[in-house]
């Protein structure tokens, strides 16, 4: 009954294929995924099909998202940044959708797994090392080398820089991961209190109400969180387009 | 608890990174321990510069 690591399991659902020894599986991870996919291409595509001139509410839904990640980008990355945007949105919806569907008991949360955010945090990084060596060529290693540094100690510097660079798709895929996890940990054995007091018979059920209130309380963090922390991934992969865009500090 | 998420991140990112760097230096020259030792306390010093500038402490002065 209480094992709040049990909703984190991967089920195979049914398998495609083999790759060498190694089996290709449908899972319920990968069914997630084209939930959340549906339920993006749903909210847009129908959003935007009665194309009225005064928004109904599917359409300012639409309306609204792509205002919200157009002012992100335009204000983190400039102008230029707006090249992104068809990245930088679909990142900013897959991962708010998919937290927002794990919120919803019996489900899964895709990005309470490492492996996926951990490609997502790669597929900026590369993006960010491609374009940036694509558009500005060599230059793109003054990003390393911060201006006015006295030369004695700019070996250092670069060192420590090129180690803080290194370090980006890391925090990057660490931080979504760490807090879908611990948020839905915790929300789970919060709620395993509830029944735990609850076998205590009357003097249990009184003493329950202080974790039942936790859980409902904790549930609308985890909301605030799920939202916030797809904002600071898509933030963060502003920032890091930017470094592409214009090089050196 | 989301700052503070942020914030540990970036430090333990920046020392696993240094750390994973001092490793690889040291299986590929065979000069350990002093990769890992020099690489740990350079990913640790890039870890503090990350919370720092993460944190939106003055980045005009960390940039100089």
């Amino acid at each position: 009954m209480i094992d709040p690591i049990h909703q984190f399991n991967i089920d195979k659902i049914f398998t495609i294929g083999h790759i060498g020894n190694q089996e290709i599986a449908f899972t319920n991870s990968s069914a997630y995924m084209f939930v959340s996919v549906a339920l993006i291409s749903l909210l847009m595509i129908g959003g935007v099909a009665g194309r009225q001139l005064v928004p109904g509410r599917f359409q300012s839904m639409a309306e609204l998202s792509y205002e919200f990640v157009a002012n992100t980008i335009r204000s983190n990355a400039g102008s230029e940044g707006m090249k992104f945007f068809p990245l930088v949105f679909s990142l900013f919806m897959f991962i708010m959708v998919s937290n927002m569907i794990g919120i919803i008991p019996y489900t899964f949360t895709v990005s309470s797994h490492i492996i996926v955010t951990v490609s997502l945090a790669l597929l900026v990084f590369l993006t960010v090392l491609v374009y940036g060596f694509y558009k500005n060529g060599l230059k793109f290693f003054k990003l390393f080398v911060p201006s006015g540094v006295p030369i004695y100690i700019l070996p250092l510097v670069v060192v420590i820089e090129i180690i803080s660079f290194l370090s980006r798709p890391v925090s990057h895929s660490v931080r979504l991961f760490a807090n879908m996890l611990a948020g839905h940990i915790t929300l789970k054995v919060f709620a395993s209190f509830v029944t735990m007091l609850g076998a205590f018979g009357f003097v249990g059920w009184v003493g329950a109400i202080l974790p039942l209130g936790l859980t409902v309380a904790l549930t609308a963090l985890e909301l605030l969180v799920a939202f916030l922390q797809a904002y600071v991934f898509t933030i963060l992969t502003c920032i890091y387009i930017n470094d592409a865009i214009h090089p050196g500090h | 608890m989301a700052r503070g998420f942020r914030l540990s991140s970036e430090l333990i990112a920046g020392v696993v990174v240094g750390a994973v760097i001092g490793w690889g230096f040291d299986r590929l020259l065979s000069t350990s321990p002093w990769g890992l030792i020099v690489f740990f306390l350079l990913g640790f010093v890039a870890g503090v510069v990350n919370v720092i500038r993460s944190a939106g402490v003055s980045p005009e002065r960390t940039g100089r």
